[in-house]
């Protein structure tokens, strides 16, 4: 490309590893000192965030291949940590070896399960947490596997994109829940689209648009950090509402089939009925946004996401380009006319074979560049939506501002609280600052 | 085009108005009133007498020979100042829900039609009906019954030989002129899509009234069935730019929309105060759209347009008359010349657009253009229309803490038809 800027993004997007994208690493891996690379040896795991996804995943990495281990358990809450633990020794019992005083709880578990003689820390804690446990985990000597959203706010964005460096710099692996990236079905269109296939790609189109998610009730002895950890999902600094928590997703392919990520975002979004009748003051993220994204080169991304009952559902990406369209995942349509006939695999198994394959083979692998990227997108435009300016991607690097506490205790003041009729901020538009 | 619902599509926009340009052969009725071919004086009556109806009819007055013999309005006090504005006898001014039938029956030839929205199809029609040609304002309806009678009183004033103007002033503007001009000469290549903005910090709000229905009256932006949600009052310019970029209108809307400003209190009605629109056209391409009523925003009134060979605005160099005054010079002249001319079409097509989109953006369902068309709701009251006073039950009516916020659309909720 003649746009200098741009390759400066591409290198950005794809860090150090666009040089040796593929190639066995030169040097010795942190993994030798595990023993297991190249081999049949144990990789040993700590699971951070031992919810659903991060039990799944750990139990995706365990099938992927037997010689994985789960030798540590971390978790906001106990509960949650053991409940995770017993479903997992049920699934895998000669692959699961927690030891009483490796099950970790509190918001500073992830710092124990890090220090243990695990290789390979496996999180999917809430996003806002993200980049700081990432960064400990690199800084630790650790491989990782992230589950995505990777942040939430722009210095998360900075934590993550400096983890990422030294991962390479410290020849460490990082895989990143974005799993569509690990289908063929998807990874063979859009190789077909940067071929050429339906020309210069003019704007795509990406959806998350469903009903919703759930909304965690408070329990009586819970501290209000407590409660807005255990309901994460609806307070930004946790999870970066649900254009980021999902849809990030869909923008990862708008991102991945420009080979490229937005230089700007103009946005509308709303709470329109999230939070009304038995939710009120339960959370504070809108339940509705679309957003318009610019690339350097005046190409468009629209994206929707939405979570709202009675409304069209819908899941998808699409691109448009001079020469014909894409659903971007098995079928090109135009003067290229053409369908995916390859098998169908589980993107959340294959992205836990591969990352195990790259370890074993001791193949450098680092998904962090763009897990990061696709994540501040989503951020962008959230920041767009609330703000209902248009705002640009080096400004919010450059200036944006985070909500995660300093102090993370369950009895510290939670950054976000009710206001007089007892309902949590929600942001409105024209009102809140991008910066 | 191969297309052959495409080229159906572009008959319904364009209908009989096909041979635009040419002389009618037939009589016209326009010559009972003795101004065609150019002799006498053109006399219009002024329907709605608030700021745009008086900007219009200062548009109109601006040319030769032209002359408000009657005015009508809603409400007395504006009827009366507007009669006294033109020195009219007091007889000339008429007022209540169905003045604007009085006016209509005067000695004139045209009618200036700018009465909220909502009121449109109706006003259209009578004026059709009584063979008066007829300037109306943007939008041209409110709703799908709307529509559908605004097209059948198109195909009406074609078959009467009569003219009518739309208040899409840009239509009538050099530098948009040109610019379709050249995108149709190729200038982005093959159309893909199109941008269309109308963001900015809202309208004027109007407490009082006696009644809800003399306050929706007053205070008619904010009521569906007067004004149509601001993606059509005033966003259905840029749709109109949209459409005739494509040549054609979409067939379906899949859009969100909501209120997050507009909150609690009387005066804010029930309309929402964003809408974010894909519009799809029959042959994939898409026009987004936006509108907003925000204060402290990003603001933008504009189109733009992205083909295979480049992208920027549809708008181009070129200057000319203020396109307000052009519009009516231009029906003057059609008027004057016996030609066809028949803007109401494409007004009625790009109102429906409007009307696509707020029924996606309200229901949070993709709605289909035949399906709107054929289910959608009323929301002007049709029924026995000219019997409704300030009295009157509007069709919405404030809940138990004296705002609208119950009839305020919830996506999921609401059902489009």
């Amino acid at each position: 490309m003649k746009d200098p800027k741009k390759r400066s993004r591409r290198e950005f997007l794809k860090g150090s590893s666009a040089t040796v994208a593929g190639a066995a690493l030169a040097g010795g891996l942190t993994v030798t000192r595990s023993a297991h690379a190249a081999g049949s040896d144990v990789i040993k795991v700590a699971l951070i965030g031992a919810g659903g996804r991060g039990t799944g995943a750990v139990a995706q990495q365990m099938k992927a291949d037997k010689n994985v281990k789960l030798i540590a358990i971390a978790d906001a809450f106990e509960n949650r940590a053991l409940g995770s633990l017993n479903n997992l020794k049920k699934q895998f019992p000669d692959q699961v070896d927690v030891p009483t005083d490796h099950v970790f709880f509190g918001l500073n578990a992830y710092k124990d399960a890090v220090a243990t003689d695990c290789s390979l820390v496996t999180m999917a804690t809430p996003p806002g947490f993200r980049p700081m446990q990432y960064a400990a985990a690199i800084e630790a000597g650790k491989h990782v596997f992230m589950e995505k959203p990777c942040c939430v706010d722009a210095p998360g964005f900075k934590q993550l994109m400096a983890a990422s460096t030294m991962a390479d710099e410290k020849n460490l692996l990082v895989g990143v829940g974005l799993q569509r990236r690990h289908q063929p079905n998807y990874m063979d269109t859009v190789k077909r689209i940067h071929d050429g296939a339906i020309g210069d790609v003019m704007f795509t189109r990406v959806y998350w648009n469903g009903g919703g998610i759930w909304n965690r009730g408070r329990s009586e002895d819970m501290t209000e950090m407590q409660y807005q950890v255990h309901n994460w999902y609806h307070f930004c600094w946790l999870s970066g509402d649900n254009i980021g928590e999902q849809h990030v997703h869909n923008l990862d392919i708008g991102n991945w089939v420009k080979d490229d990520h937005p230089v700007e975002a103009n946005g509308m979004g709303g709470c329109t009925a999230r939070y009304l009748g038995g939710n009120k003051g339960t959370g504070q993220i809108f339940d509705h946004h679309f957003v318009e994204f610019t690339y350097a080169d005046g190409a468009r991304m629209y994206s929707q996401c939405r979570h709202m009952r009675g409304c069209q559902g819908n899941v998808s990406e699409a691109a448009h380009g001079t020469k014909g369209t894409s659903n971007c995942s098995g079928r090109i349509e135009g003067e290229n006319e053409w369908r995916f006939d390859g098998r169908g695999v589980s993107g959340h198994q294959q992205e836990q074979t591969d990352l195990v394959a790259a370890l074993r083979a001791g193949k450098r692998y680092n998904e962090g560049f763009y897990g990061a990227t696709s994540s501040f997108t989503a951020v962008l435009g959230r920041v767009a939506n609330y703000s209902g300016k248009v705002v640009k991607w080096d400004d919010l690097v450059a200036k944006g501002t985070s909500q995660m506490p300093d102090d993370l205790a369950w009895n510290a003041p939670a950054p976000v609280q009710k206001n007089a009729e007892g309902d949590y901020p929600i942001p409105v538009p024209g009102q809140f600052n991008p910066f | 085009m191969s297309d052959k619902k495409n080229s159906t599509r572009r008959e319904f926009l364009k209908s009989s108005s096909a041979a635009a340009g040419v002389a009618l052969a037939g009589g016209l009725s326009i010559t009972r009133s003795a101004h065609a071919q150019g002799s006498g004086e053109l006399k219009a009556v002024l329907i709605g007498c608030g700021g745009r109806g008086s900007g219009a009819a200062g548009n109109f007055l601006k040319n030769p020979n032209t002359k408000i013999v009657a005015v009508a309005d809603a409400f007395e006090d504006k009827a009366k100042g507007a009669a006294g504005r033109y020195k009219l006898s007091p007889e000339a001014a008429f007022w209540g829900f169905d003045g604007y039938r009085k006016a209509i029956s005067v000695d004139c030839d045209m009618c200036i039609i700018a009465t909220p929205p909502g009121f449109r199809p109706i006003h259209h029609k009578a004026a059709i009906e009584a063979g008066k040609h007829v300037f109306m304002e943007k939008p041209c309806c409110t709703d799908a019954p709307g529509f559908n009678m605004l097209m059948e009183t198109n195909k009406l004033a074609d078959e009467k030989g009569l003219k009518v103007g739309v208040g899409l002033q840009r239509r009538h503007q050099a530098s948009y002129t040109q610019g379709i001009k050249e995108i149709r000469d190729g200038k982005y290549g093959d159309i893909m899509f199109t941008r269309v903005y109308w963001n900015g910090g809202g309208v004027w709000v109007r407490g009082g009234g006696a009644t809800p229905m003399e306050n929706q009256m007053r205070n008619w932006y904010y009521f569906n069935w007067l004004c149509g949600d601001n993606i059509c009052e005033q966003h259905v310019h840029n749709l109109d730019i949209g459409n005739w970029v494509m040549d054609d209108h979409p067939v379906e809307a899949n859009a969100m929309g909501g209120r997050e400003v507009r909150k609690g209190k009387m005066e804010f009605g029930q309309i929402f105060d964003h809408h974010f629109v894909e519009y799809t056209y029959a042959d994939g391409r898409k026009m987004y759209s936006q509108c907003r009523h925000i204060r402290g925003c990003w603001s933008s009134v504009s189109e733009a347009a992205h083909g295979t060979k480049g992208s920027g605005g549809v708008s181009s160099r070129g200057r000319g008359a203020n396109p307000y005054d052009q519009e009516h010079t231009d029906l003057i002249a059609a008027i004057k010349n016996n030609e066809k001319y028949n803007e109401g079409w494409y007004g009625a097509t790009s109102s429906m657009t409007a009307v696509l989109g707020r029924m996606a953006s309200y229901s949070g369902q993709v709605v289909k253009w035949d399906d709107a068309l054929e289910k959608g709701p009323a929301e002007m009251i049709y029924e026995n229309h000219d019997q409704l006073t300030m009295e009157s039950t509007p069709p919405v009516v404030p809940g138990e803490d004296g705002t609208y916020e119950d009839s305020v659309p919830v996506p999921g909720v609401y059902r489009a038809y």
